[in-house]
This record gives C-alpha cells, sequence and structure tokens, in this order.
C-alpha cells in the first residue's frame, strides 16, 4: 500500500469535508425529540390535571377505600380519594381525596360531604347501587365559586336538600319532636310537597326545631297566615256526626308528616328560613288562623288563693265568652315578708290585644290601659270549669256590679295583676261522691230483712189452721144470721118499731109543746161550750198525741196473727151466740120489750113525767155548767202541770240521770203525766160523748 | 476468533475497493451508486447509522417509561375495577403462585427491553470509541438483538388478544392501557434502533488502528 504513494503522483485527499454537526444531523432524531416532547406534556397534562387534593374528616370511614371510591356530584364522579388515614390522636377518620380542578373552586364553605350506603326506609330503598359497587362520597354545593377550601367535615348522615334545589325552606317549631322524623313527608291538600330535614333541639332546650323544604312550586302557597299542623299517625274523633276516623298517607301514620295549608288570603310572602309553629291538629291550626302567633301578647298576672289544679298552660282565657288569649305559665309565688308571707299561684295570662278589640294596630300598651280601666270598673278573673267531665278550667275575666274597688297592680311583680273574684267550679267528683256515699248509708240490709220478716208473717199468717177456718166460719155465720133475719119474729120487729116511733112521735110533740126544747137546746150548747175548752185543753196536752202515736205504734206492732185469730174467736164466739137458743129467742124478747116500752111510754104520756124530765134536765143543765167552770180550769191547770215538768226537768238534768233523786223524780213525773193523761182521757170521753154530762156516766 | 481473524488479515470489501449490496449482495466497485442488478441504493458505510441508532433508542426508552408507569390492563368486573402496570402485573402474577407465567412475563417486558437498550447503548458507544475488542462478540451481540427483539412484542399481543376476548359489558371488561401503546412504541422503535445499527462499522475499528 505504500508503493502507489512512492510511484505516483501524492495520492488525492479524498476525504469528505467534515459537514457541521446540524448539517450531518439525521431527520431520525425528530423521532425521540417527538416522543420526549409527547412524553413531557403527557407528563405536564397529567400533573396539572391531577386535582385539587382535599380533606374530609369522618368520624368512621366505613367502606371507603383508598383509590377506589369515587366522590360524585349530582352523581357524576369528580374524583377519587387518594388516601385514607387517622387524624392525629385517632379522633377521625381523614380521607384525602382528588377533586377535579374544574369543581374544585366550588368547594366552599357552603360544601357539604356524606357517605352514600344502602338505606332501607320506609319511603323507600336508596343507595342500592353502593351494595355491589361499594359505598361512594357524595358532594352538595351550590353553584357560586366562593373562597375555596380544602378541610371539611363530612356528615354523618346524607342531607336531604340539595344546594339549588328549587323551592322553600321553613324552619318549624314542635313543643314535642315525637311524631316528626326525618324524611317525614309534608302534605298540602293530600300531597306531597316536601319533606322534613333531622329534627333537633332548639338552642335552650324548649322546643323541637326541624327545617322543612317545600319544593318549587307549591312553596308560593305558603304565606304569613299558612299553618302547618301534625298528620301523623291516625285520629279519632267522636263528634254529633258520629265517628270519624282520619288517617293520611302509609308513610306519614309510620314516619310522621306534617301538612300545612292557606286558608286566609292576605298573608305576606315569606323569606326563605321563615319560621312557623306546627300545632296539634287540623282543628287548632285553623282556629289559630284569625291570630297572628307572632305578634306580640299583653301579659298579666293573676294570683288565686285556691289550688289550680285543672288549669294548664294553654288553657283559654275568656272574656265575656270570648277567646281572647291563653295562659302561658303556672307558677307559685310569695306574696308578702315574713310572717306575712302567703303562697299563691301565678296564672300568667297571654292576652292578645286584637282579640280585645281593639283592631289589629293595638299596642299591648293600649291593652293594658283598657285592661285597667276595665279593673276599676269592677273587672275580676275566676276560674270557671270548662269541661265537667274532664275538670277543667279556663280563667275568664268577668266584671262583678259590686265588687269591692281595687285597682291593676302595676309595679309590684314582674306582670300587671288583676284582681280575683270567687271562683265558679262546679266540682262533679265530690257532690257524686257525696250522693253516692249517701245512698252507701241507706240501711238496705235491714229494710231487706224487715221486708222478708213481713213475708214470712204473712206466710205464716196464710199457712195458719184458724185463718184458713175463718172463711168457713164466716161462712156459716151469714148462713145463720140470714136464718135469724127470716124468722118471723124478727120480721115483725119493724111493724113494732113503727109502732114506738110514733108514740114518741107524739111524746116528742107533746115534750116541745111543754118548752123541754128550749131547756135542751140550753144544756146543748152547754155542752158545745164544754166540748170547746176540752178542745182547747187538748191542744195544750201534746204528750197526749205522742202517747196516742205510741199507742198506735204498739196497736201496729201487735201481731196481726193474733189479731186474726182473735177475730176468728170473735167471729166463732158471734157464731157461737148466734146459734144459741137466747138469741133465736131475742126477736121475741125484744118485740116484747117494745110491748113494755109501748106501755111505758103510754103511762109516760098519761103521768106528769114531763113535768119531772123539764126538772131533771135543768138539773142538768145546772150540772153541766159546774163542769163547764171546772173544764174551763183545765188549760190552766195542764200549763202549770207542763211548767213543773219543765222545772223539774231542767232540775233533774243539773243531777244528772242516774241519781236516786232523779229517779223518784222520773217517777213522779210519770205519774203527773198519768194524770195529765187520765185528764185528757176524760176530756177524750167528753168530747165524744157530750151526753154523758147529761146522762150523769 | 476475531483475534484469529485479525491474524489472518482479514480485508473488508471498503478496503478492497468494493461495495456490497446489502440487499442483493452483488458487488460493485466503490462509490458506485446504485445497484446494477436490483437498483437499490449502495453505501458502502451508513454514515448517519449512529445517529439513527441514537435517535430510535433515545426514543425507545422515553416511550418505556410511561409503558411502565401507566396500567397496561384495564379490567372491570361487575364489583371492581382495577388496573395493573408490567411490573404490577408480574408480581400479582408471582403472588398468585404462577411463578413461570410471572417470570415469562417479567423477561418478555423487563428484562428484554432493558437488555436491548443496554446493547445497542454498548454496540453505539464502542463503535463511537472505535474500540477494537471483543469484535465477534459484539456481532453476536447484534444478531441476537436483531432476532430477540421482535419477541418483546409478546406482552402487547397479549394485552390486544385479552382486550379482544373480553368484552362482557358490565360483566367483565378488558380494555388495553396507555402502556400497551407506549410499550408497542418502545419495542417498535427499539427494533428500528437494532436496524439502524451498521453492524460493518463494528470491523471498521481494526483497519484504522492497524493503519
Amino acid at each position: 500500500m505504500s508503493d502507489p504513494s512512492t510511484n505516483g503522483p501524492a495520492p488525492l485527499d479524498v476525504r469528505p469535508v467534515k459537514k457541521k454537526i446540524w448539517q450531518r444531523l439525521s431527520l431520525v432524531w425528530l423521532v425521540p425529540i417527538f416522543a420526549l416532547g409527547i412524553s413531557l406534556w403527557a407528563a405536564w397534562q397529567n400533573y396539572a390535571d391531577r386535582g385539587t387534593l382535599i380533606t374530609i374528616s369522618f368520624e368512621n370511614a366505613a367502606g371507603i377505600t383508598a383509590g377506589e371510591t369515587s366522590i360524585r356530584y349530582r352523581d357524576v364522579t369528580i374524583g377519587e380519594v387518594e388516601s385514607v388515614e387517622f387524624a392525629p390522636g385517632l379522633s377521625d377518620v381523614l380521607v384525602h381525596a382528588r377533586i377535579d380542578q374544574t369543581v374544585a373552586p366550588f368547594l366552599d364553605d357552603d360544601a357539604q360531604f356524606w357517605v352514600v350506603r344502602p338505606d332501607v326506609s320506609v319511603r323507600g330503598i336508596t343507595g342500592l347501587d353502593t351494595v355491589l359497587s361499594g359505598v361512594y362520597i357524595e358532594g352538595n354545593w351550590d353553584t357560586e365559586a366562593d373562597v375555596a377550601q380544602f378541610d371539611f367535615i363530612g356528615l354523618e348522615e346524607p342531607i336531604m336538600t340539595r344546594a339549588n334545589q328549587r323551592g322553600t325552606t321553613v324552619t318549624l317549631r314542635a313543643d314535642d319532636g315525637g311524631s316528626i322524623s326525618a324524611g317525614a313527608p309534608v302534605l298540602h291538600k293530600g300531597i306531597e310537597v316536601g319533606y322534613l330535614e333531622k329534627p333537633q333541639l332548639s338552642l335552650n332546650g324548649s322546643q323541637v326545631v326541624v327545617t322543612a323544604f317545600i319544593e318549587r312550586p307549591y312553596d308560593r302557597r305558603i304565606t304569613s297566615s299558612t299553618r302547618f299542623w301534625d298528620t301523623s299517625g291516625f285520629s279519632v274523633s267522636f263528634g254529633t256526626g258520629g265517628v270519624s276516623l282520619n288517617v293520611s298517607s302509609l308513610a306519614s301514620v309510620i314516619e310522621g308528616g306534617i301538612a300545612f295549608d292557606t286558608v286566609v288570603s292576605g298573608g305576606q310572602p315569606i323569606a326563605d328560613g321563615a319560621t312557623f309553629d306546627i300545632f296539634d291538629s287540623e282543628e287548632s291550626a285553623r282556629d289559630s288562623l284569625f291570630t297572628d302567633p307572632n305578634a306580640e301578647v299583653l301579659r298579666v298576672a293573676v294570683l288565686f288563693e285556691q289550688s289550680v289544679s285543672g288549669l294548664t298552660v294553654g288553657s283559654e282565657v275568656r272574656f265575656q265568652g270570648i277567646r281572647i288569649g291563653e295562659v302561658s305559665d303556672l307558677n307559685a309565688i310569695v306574696v308578702g315578708q315574713g310572717s306575712n308571707a302567703d303562697v299563691r299561684l301565678q296564672a300568667v295570662l297571654a292576652v292578645e290585644p286584637s282579640r280585645l278589640g281593639m283592631g289589629s294596630d293595638a299596642t299591648v300598651e293600649d291593652a293594658l290601659t283598657l285592661l285597667s280601666d276595665f279593673v276599676t270598673r269592677g273587672l275580676r278573673a275566676r276560674m270557671v270549669t270548662g269541661n265537667i267531665l274532664a275538670g277543667t278550667l279556663f280563667v275568664e275575666l268577668v266584671e262583678i256590679e259590686d265588687a269591692l274597688p281595687a285597682i291593676m297592680n302595676l309595679t309590684s311583680g314582674d306582670y300587671p295583676v288583676i284582681p280575683t273574684t270567687d271562683s265558679e267550679i262546679s266540682d262533679v267528683a265530690a257532690t257524686a261522691e257525696g250522693l253516692l256515699s249517701r245512698i252507701n248509708a241507706l240501711p238496705v240490709e235491714e229494710l231487706m230483712d224487715g221486708a222478708i220478716d213481713l213475708m214470712d208473717s204473712f206466710e205464716r199468717l196464710a199457712n195458719d189452721e184458724s185463718t184458713r177456718n175463718a172463711p168457713a166460719a164466716l161462712l156459716s155465720l151469714l148462713d145463720e144470721s140470714r136464718a135469724l133475719i127470716a124468722s118471723e119474729d124478727l120480721q115483725a120487729i119493724p111493724n113494732d118499731l113503727r109502732t114506738v116511733i110514733n108514740d114518741i112521735n107524739g111524746l116528742v110533740s107533746e115534750a116541745s109543746e111543754t118548752g123541754i126544747i128550749t131547756n135542751l137546746d140550753a144544756a146543748i150548747a152547754t155542752a158545745a161550750q164544754a166540748a170547746a175548752n176540752i178542745e182547747q185543753a187538748t191542744q195544750n196536752l201534746p204528750q197526749i198525741t205522742a202517747d196516742i202515736e205510741a199507742l198506735t205504734t204498739r196497736a201496729n206492732q201487735l201481731e196481726l196473727e193474733a189479731l186474726v185469730a182473735s177475730a176468728t174467736e170473735t167471729l166463732n164466739a158471734v157464731d157461737a151466740f148466734l146459734s144459741t137458743d137466747d138469741t133465736i129467742a131475742f126477736p121475741a124478747e125484744a118485740n116484747a120489750a117494745l110491748s113494755s116500752l109501748r106501755i111505758f111510754l103510754d103511762e109516760v104520756r098519761e103521768g106528769g113525767a114531763i113535768e119531772n124530765v123539764n126538772d131533771a134536765l135543768a138539773s142538768a143543765s145546772q150540772a153541766a155548767s159546774a163542769v163547764e167552770d171546772a173544764v174551763s180550769t183545765l188549760p190552766a191547770l195542764s200549763a202549770r202541770a207542763n211548767d213543773l215538768v219543765t222545772q223539774i226537768t231542767t232540775v233533774v238534768n243539773s243531777y244528772g240521770e242516774r241519781s236516786r233523786f232523779s229517779a223518784e223524780t222520773l217517777s213522779t213525773l210519770r205519774d203527773i203525766q198519768e194524770a195529765s193523761d187520765a185528764i185528757s182521757s176524760l176530756a177524750r170521753t167528753i168530747e165524744r160523748n157530750p151526753n154523758s154530762l147529761l146522762i150523769g156516766r | 476468533m476475531g483475534s484469529t481473524g485479525q491474524s489472518l488479515g482479514l480485508t473488508t470489501a471498503r478496503e478492497a475497493g468494493l461495495v456490497a449490496c446489502q440487499r442483493c449482495g452483488q458487488v460493485h466497485p466503490l462509490h458506485t451508486r446504485v445497484c446494477k442488478r436490483c437498483e437499490g441504493r449502495l453505501e458502502s458505510r451508513d454514515t448517519e447509522s449512529l445517529q439513527k441508532v441514537w435517535a430510535w433508542l433515545i426514543a425507545g426508552m422515553i416511550a418505556y417509561i410511561p409503558a411502565n408507569i401507566y396500567p397496561m390492563l384495564l379490567t372491570s368486573t361487575l364489583v371492581e375495577r382495577s388496573e395493573s402496570t408490567i411490573i404490577g402485573g408480574a408480581v400479582e402474577l408471582f403472588d398468585h403462585g404462577s411463578y413461570g407465567i410471572a417470570a415469562i412475563v417479567f423477561i418478555a417486558s423487563v428484562m428484554i427491553p432493558v437488555g436491548k437498550f443496554i446493547a445497542i447503548m454498548y454496540l453505539a458507544i464502542s463503535v463511537q470509541r472505535h474500540s477494537g475488542a471483543n469484535q465477534h462478540e459484539r456481532h453476536v451481540a447484534y444478531e441476537v438483538v436483531e432476532f430477540i427483539g421482535r419477541w418483546s412484542m409478546i406482552d402487547v399481543f397479549v394485552v390486544a388478544i385479552l382486550s379482544a376476548l373480553v368484552q362482557l359489558d358490565t360483566i367483565a371488561t378488558v380494555n388495553p392501557g396507555i402502556a400497551a401503546v407506549s410499550f408497542a412504541l418502545s419495542v417498535i422503535f427499539t427494533m428500528l434502533s437494532a436496524q439502524a445499527f451498521d453492524s460493518r462499522l463494528i470491523w471498521d475499528v481494526d483497519r484504522t488502528k492497524q493503519q
């Protein structure tokens, strides 16, 4: 190879010109550059798109898996959980998640996150898809980007109302949350127009507050005169129309529910978040429509001295029969100080000025002025029975005509005090109790025993042999009587009697001629006078009446059986008497007696007997006068005896009953009493038979 | 062998003033531009060979990065959705006890591509440095690299077949991930890189050194 260089011309250096480096570059270099470019761009893109890291803290992270659990907003996946860890101190579970950058700016302070899990409730099943796919985290926020936040506190329960859901939120207050549950429906005319959020206690713990969401367009039905009431469960009411059973939707039976209605037009439109009360029933809700629950009320106190049992918070306050408010509070307060201290029961009345007829723009001060005017004119408060059976009371403001002057106490205590008057409480229970105890005290048993005894006696009497014989004896008596009457002798008696009467007639006519009648007249008048005196005496002897009564009682106590027996005996005796020959012979003897009487009369007519009789009558008249005098002293005598008895009774009482003296005195009294009895029986006899004075028997 | 060759006083075609057609093997005098037989372009040496090698190699390596970062397979079943990268898949297979398959996947998807990168880089650097050592070994290495490169596509084929077969809608779905595409690109770039390497450059060094 070195040879040619020595022989020929110097070899040409055909080395190619060294190109500049960029000229020598191959186009192939574009490939890696392109690849690098794409890679870098992809990497940057990936970095830029990887989303904003947010942290949500939960109490527990059941079902949340890093790298799998997605974050969703309106059911669109917007991110994914990157890691799950504990907060320092293990207080919370921190879920770190990447959120789509287009969404991240909207995550401001109103953003809420909760874990969607399967949920089975009365209203249906939700989140069923999470059974297979696993839970996911649902977020909710409005569409206005505010100051973005990166740390959130997750909710334990899903929220009901989504941001931007069209409708109105109202706050409802109830005294009792027993019938309210989260998700319970809000009904309007029977259709579901909204739902309740989770009930919560109010800040002061006195009420239950629940937020209700009313969907558009139904929320336009809500004005300031809308009323909400509880429709949960079912209600049974008795009325004049019979029994009515009201049941709302099945869901509201189980879960409870709230209904609302706007009956009165003219309410003001409400703002979002307005507050309403929940009434117990539709009736009470409608009743309340005529008052504004938010209007100011005048609070006045009434101090009752007696028990206010039956009066409750919410009891009506009536004025002239119209409801003007209700009892808002009941408590006991101490009135006075030191030894004068006394406990009174204070009822605070919430009076609505508009109900006093003062117009809707009346203020509390106006109402107070009006009421104190009324009080000076005699307005008083009292408790009145509202429902007799339930024993409920209400407070009534009445005008008492002759009330003691009083004024409204505006200064002492928390509230102005209206003076009270006697309450009208009809305690039906006490009355009924008294009636029952009186019935209880009746001697029903004794009465029954007596009745049974009486029945027994009757039975024994009826079963008695002699009683059964009585009819037979009566029958035979009647038979014999008939035979007696049928006897010729007896039938002859009338004729004889006629004759005797004729004779007497003649005798009497003769007597009238001789002046006997006049004397008789005087004698009878005297006897009448005596009788009048005796009557007067009788009036002064009430003891007699008592004796008679006692006698009657004793007579009543006599055994009827014995009476009947003796009656039967008497009848038998009569029977025997009638069956004797003497009795049969009686007509004949009577006949003979009449004949002799006739003879005697004839003799009398013939002799001067009339004159003698005249004399006798005159002396009888004198005797009667004497008796009259004696009798006229009788009232005085008995009055004196009475006085004596009274005095002795006093003495006796002072000595005691058991002493010997009193025993003697009592016997003395008994003697005097017997004497009085004798006098009274004499008087009675004279009263009955004044002619005994004449006859001298 | 190389030393034996050297000692035998091997003469390259270029030294003999000849140039061979790489397509049909017809030998032409040096500086002939076009093959008389097949009209192919004649070049004694590819002056841009190394540039191409480096360019394709770098592109291949770049593509290999996402191929390992991003998931190869997206598997969705009724209950879960899983993504597996190349190495992740191999580890998972290994965990499940499929050691053979895990080994195949690991060798085909990791060892071979990485080995190819190293081999090609070694060849390119050694040529640039005009190193005369181990010429025969390097040539064998080059042959192996060219032969084995295509087998790296086995992973891509698996993904392609699975994706085609397992399309049962919601019950189970297999989809290729970004890594499948980048891996395929990486393999293609590496193969191009290996092809761009002009193996004749290995032998030129001797002559220059000897001169």
